[in-house]
């Protein structure tokens, strides 16, 4: 027998009985001004959350956060992504993967606001490394796609599961020394949110 | 500190006599205990949300046969590769031919316990690929040649300085007069010299927190997304991980991820929560072209259908290990194991053998902490005695305690022996403890060496209920 045929035979050998499918769990219901309820949890985790009136104030935005970081007026943003138009005055756009001590920009396809966190599922114009190589990540989040909790982004995804999903609910943290936090361990060391009112 | 469960009692007698450890295990209740707690207490009906969780557990334990054949069809209709290992051998030399497959010479890996507990990183040294840990804790112990001593927290036992002081050795090309004092220096350096490591990287090898049968996809938990850049960089993605974790789909595993970070670090949930499911899809930016994923028995199945097969509804939080006094006087490296802790007591002496890891079990006073902090419910004292039993009926016990029972077991069937010792022994300790506690016995230096006991009455129990009836 291989591998695989032994260890299932092992299995259903020793089992005596099984427990049924259990009914659905439901959270504690996250109701209210879900973009509200997103911004207080993702700011409690360090992250620079922003409220805009339109996409016309992302330009200013992000000009101000990279001058608040005092970083270069420099930012990636993926090729093939929605942001491709995206205008900046005064900031340089680059399209190649960012490296460890860039600042990079993309969208949030959805939000959850139970935890406070960003849900990036990959796709064209969306690469899942994005999140992780640069040391500053700007998201730009429409407050209608701000969902109550996990299950709800499942449910949404237009195509089911695509091969990466990312969740992201702040900065890039350890605890590895001596049980203490610090930030920017290996992802960005700063997240900001623009989170768009829709027009 | 020998890699031997078998030394634990040595081990355990000269980690209490370390004073290095000390502020370390301090930290298990300021920082640990202290966030489950308040973690728990914002969340609402925590009872419920741990029932549910013991229940998507003990489906998933009592059907994994049908669960991971869904979970392999899942992953193959997905393009990637589901291979089944035995044990720790097998997995090796799986996870090497897939490797070799590759062409690769340098695999960057994410936290793996599965990995540890199958000794993998010599053997792949052994064979000519370069494997280097990535999450900041395991980069460090990597350095030492040391084992984690903590199953979420490898690095738990170190304080700052020593971190310096490796990293001033593994380091040579940077500048010796850097200033590294400060914590976060120490996060700097790693990230850049872990940066270029993820971006020459053939391979990456993760973990698995859990894997999902419907969507066949691997879950991790991290907060530095260390294991994000080893899956995402590298060519060819290979997680690592044992039979047990999978559950039947995604919504089960977004039941488990409320439990999982509460319970661990008392976080709402991890910075990153990342959804791994095959290769890079149609028309993706990004992601590994090649995916597969090492299930690994290692002794689990046989657990099954034994007393104590709850144990495999373990989700390694840690919170056992958090919250135990056994732990908290000795850290981890004293039990010579991968798991160390309650999960360790409850697990080691089943996948290993009881004479091997019987006195992992033994290490335990039941006050219960564990059992109440388990996010799945586990009885892990109940387990721990059920080891016990299995000791002694197999004669392993040790004979300290074999003899004790049998001087009990022979006054116990004898009443009016019984009595007359009991009552002399409570007048004797009455008298030792005139203070109301015995400090000394002879015999039992070891026992009062770091113990006391409250001096009885005078009179023994039964005396005194049957003055009472």
């Amino acid at each position: 027998m291989n591998g695989r045929e032994t260890i299932l035979a092992s299995i259903r050998a020793r089992r005596l009985a099984q427990t049924p499918r259990p009914t659905p769990y439901r959270a504690p219901p996250t109701t209210g001004d879900l973009p509200q309820i997103f911004a207080k949890k993702l700011s409690a985790q360090y992250a620079d959350v922003r409220m805009l009136d339109s996409m016309a104030d992302v330009p200013a935005a992000i000009a101000d956060i990279l001058r608040g970081l005092n970083m270069a007026a420099r930012i990636h943003i993926p090729p093939d992504s929605e942001l491709a138009s995206l205008e900046l005055a005064n900031v340089e756009i680059r399209r190649e993967p960012p490296g460890a001590f860039d600042a990079a920009v993309t969208t949030a396809p959805f939000a959850i606001a139970e935890t406070g966190t960003l849900a990036y599922p990959a796709g064209k114009g969306a690469p899942a490394s994005w999140h992780f190589r640069p040391v500053l990540e700007i998201a730009i989040l429409r407050a209608s796609s701000i969902v109550a909790e996990l299950e709800d982004v499942l449910a949404a995804l237009p195509v089911g599961l695509p091969s990466t999903l990312n969740l992201v609910s702040g900065p890039s943290r350890t605890g590895d020394i001596e049980q203490t936090m610090e930030l920017g361990a290996h992802g960005p060391k700063a997240l900001a949110v623009l989170i768009v009112r829709d027009s | 500190m020998n890699q031997d469960p078998r030394e634990f009692p040595q081990n355990a007698r000269a980690a209490l006599n370390d004073p290095l450890l000390r502020p370390a295990l301090g930290r298990l209740k300021t920082h640990f205990g202290a966030g489950r707690a308040a973690a728990v207490a914002r969340y609402g009906d925590f009872e419920a949300l741990r029932e549910a969780g013991r229940d998507i557990r003990d489906y998933a334990v009592t059907h994994l046969d049908e669960l991971l054949i869904a979970f392999e069809a899942s992953v193959n209709a997905r393009g990637g590769t589901v291979h089944w290992a035995r044990d720790a051998a097998e997995a090796r030399r799986l996870i090497l031919s897939i490797l070799q497959d590759a062409g690769a010479r340098t695999v960057t890996k994410g936290k793996s316990m599965v990995t540890e507990e199958i000794a993998l990183n010599p053997f792949l040294e052994a064979n000519g690929i370069v494997p280097v840990e990535t999450d900041l804790g395991e980069y460090i112990i990597q350095l030492r040649k040391e084992p984690p001593s903590h199953i979420i927290a490898p690095a738990f036992h170190l304080s700052k300085e020593q971190v310096a002081d490796t990293f001033r050795e593994a380091h040579t090309e940077l500048d010796p007069a850097r200033p590294l004092t400060e914590r976060n220096a120490l996060v700097q350096e790693a990230r850049a010299m872990l940066r270029r490591q993820f971006e020459s990287a053939d391979a990456g090898i993760t973990g698995a927190n859990f894997l999902s049968a419907a969507e066949g996809a691997a879950i991790i938990v991290t907060n530095e997304g260390n294991g994000d850049l080893t899956r995402l960089l590298p060519k060819t993605h290979i997680v690592v991980t044992g039979i047990e974790k999978v559950v039947a789909d995604m919504d089960d595993v977004a039941v488990l991820l409320r439990l999982l970070p509460r319970s661990a670090t008392g976080q709402p949930i991890s910075t990153y929560v990342s959804v791994m499911a095959g290769p890079r899809g149609c028309g993706e930016a990004d992601g590994p072209e090649d995916f597969h994923v090492v299930l690994v028995d290692n002794g689990r199945s046989k657990l099954i259908g034994t007393e104590a097969q709850d144990v495999l509804r373990c989700i390694r939080c840690s919170a056992c290990i958090n919250h135990c006094p056994v732990y908290g006087a000795i850290g981890g490296h004293a039990y010579g194991a991968t798991y160390m802790g309650p999960i360790g007591a409850a697990l080691n002496p089943g996948m290993m053998s009881v004479a091997e890891a019987g006195h992992h079990a033994n290490a335990s006073t039941f006050c219960g902490r564990c059992a109440e902090v388990c996010p799945v419910l586990i009885p892990l004292p109940k387990i721990m005695r059920h080891w016990r039993a299995v000791e002694y009926a197999g004669g392993l016990a040790p004979k300290t305690i074999v003899r004790g029972l049998g001087i009990w077991a022979f006054a116990a069937k004898r009443p009016a022996l019984y009595r007359f010792g009991a009552s002399l022994l409570a007048r004797i300790l009455k008298m030792i403890g005139r203070g109301g506690t015995v400090h000394a016995l002879p015999v039992m230096h070891g026992w009062f060496a770091v113990r006391d006991f409250p001096a009885p009455q005078g009179k023994t129990f039964q005396a005194q209920w049957r003055a009472r009836r």
